[in-house]
């Protein structure tokens, strides 16, 4: 299913084209934004000007030359694109991990893989720009599930289609990050969450050894938040069925016959 | 059964009388879960008088049928059908086919292989 070259994501098509970003100061990217700053503003002015010419009827010559020389223009135009955005078009930079310890693994699912790609590269940049190391995205094994059904709505099974839904996952493992990060991260990754792309994060968080203390402190300061909670995990404990037995048995006709030498009253 | 009906239509899909039917036992056997728990818990505890255990078994069999969870069956939702829906959709196979080959369906597309 590979796509033509033209529906690939930008994002890919462009990571293929090396560039070698051309080797300039830092002043020159100070130089170049308030050039285009200016120009910006040059040319807004005229366009104000001119409108007020025209609502005034006002004559104003065409003629007058260009805002900048030939020479400023080219110059202008060979300056390099700063840093940041030079960036975009390459490779997503990345953290060596020093230790390689997983802290985060991120699965990202989808249906159509050139969303996730994109997704799966903006959330690689992110990593690097909040110091954090990241590997991938690994590819995971695909999950195919198929249908079989009769085209027909009534009987003729011999003529049958398939259909298949293919989930493709990506893997993005983050190695020696703070927890804090991670979940800055991930809340971030969560905030530009991308359409058509599924999440699912499984975040390890490591103790030191007096990890029993820790965590006994820890739920005796959580406690009122997490009755709530909790209530609502494994089987209905809310004792609606405990009650109902009570009222039951507490019953008038279950009471009558309970007591006294009822039939089937002896064990 | 029409007392358990809805006095109003409370359902947002496709709509015949055994779509509606079917909704009303969902909520119904929802209402009286806790009940035949309890009916049930009591049948089978033995440390209480057969009596009462017998008075339970016979309370149980009389409670209504919509209360019963086996009366529950999954529906089409786009043409009520009862027979070959598919729980990943809720739909039935003609309508999943309709659906997918219209595209109506994230990440169902034709198969070959």
């Amino acid at each position: 299913m590979a796509a033509p070259s033209y529906l690939r994501s930008p994002f890919g098509a462009l990571k293929r084209i090396k560039i070698s970003p051309p080797t300039s100061t830092c002043q020159q990217r100070a130089g170049f934004n308030t050039v285009i700053e200016a120009l910006k503003d040059q040319e807004h002015d005229i366009e104000k000007l001119q409108e007020l010419a025209k609502e005034r009827n006002i004559k104003i010559d065409t003629d007058a030359p260009p805002a900048l020389d030939p020479e400023t223009q080219a110059q202008v135009s060979s300056l390099r694109l700063p840093r940041s955005v030079q960036a975009v078009y390459l490779r997503p930079l990345r953290r060596a991990a020093q230790h390689g310890i997983p802290v985060c693994d991120l699965q990202l699912r989808t249906y159509s893989v050139r969303n996730m790609e994109f997704f799966a590269d903006f959330a690689l940049r992110a990593a690097y720009y909040l110091n954090l190391p990241a590997k991938g995205p690994i590819p995971l094994p695909r999950i195919t599930e198929r249908w079989t059904v009769p085209r027909s709505n009534f009987v003729h099974k011999k003529s049958q289609e398939n259909f298949e839904r293919i989930t493709l996952r990506r893997l993005i493992q983050i190695q020696d990050g703070h927890p804090e990060t991670v979940r800055v991260w991930l809340g971030y990754l969560q905030k530009h969450a991308y359409y058509g792309v599924g999440m699912k994060a499984n975040v390890f968080e490591f103790e030191g050894l007096d990890v029993g203390k820790d965590m006994e402190a820890e739920t005796e300061r959580q406690r009122e938040g997490l009755e709530e909670k909790l209530s609502l995990f494994g089987r209905r404990t809310d004792g609606m069925t405990g009650e109902k037995i009570r009222e039951i048995l507490s019953s008038e006709t279950y009471q009558r016959t309970a007591h006294g030498d009822s039939p089937m009253m002896r064990k | 059964m029409s007392q358990f009906r809805a006095k109003k239509l409370d359902l947002g899909c496709f709509i015949n009388i055994r779509v509606i039917r079917d909704h009303t036992k969902r909520k119904v056997f929802a209402e009286h879960e806790p009940e035949r728990q309890a009916l049930r818990y009591i049948i089978r505890n033995t440390t209480l008088p057969q009596r009462t255990r017998a008075q339970a078994q016979l309370q149980l069999s009389q409670m209504h049928c919509y209360t019963r969870g086996t009366q529950i069956k999954n529906r089409c939702i786009m043409g009520g059908k009862g027979r070959g829906v598919f729980r990943d959709f809720r739909l039935a196979r003609f309508q999943f086919r309709m659906n997918a080959l219209a595209g109506n369906l994230p990440g169902v597309k034709k198969a070959s292989w």
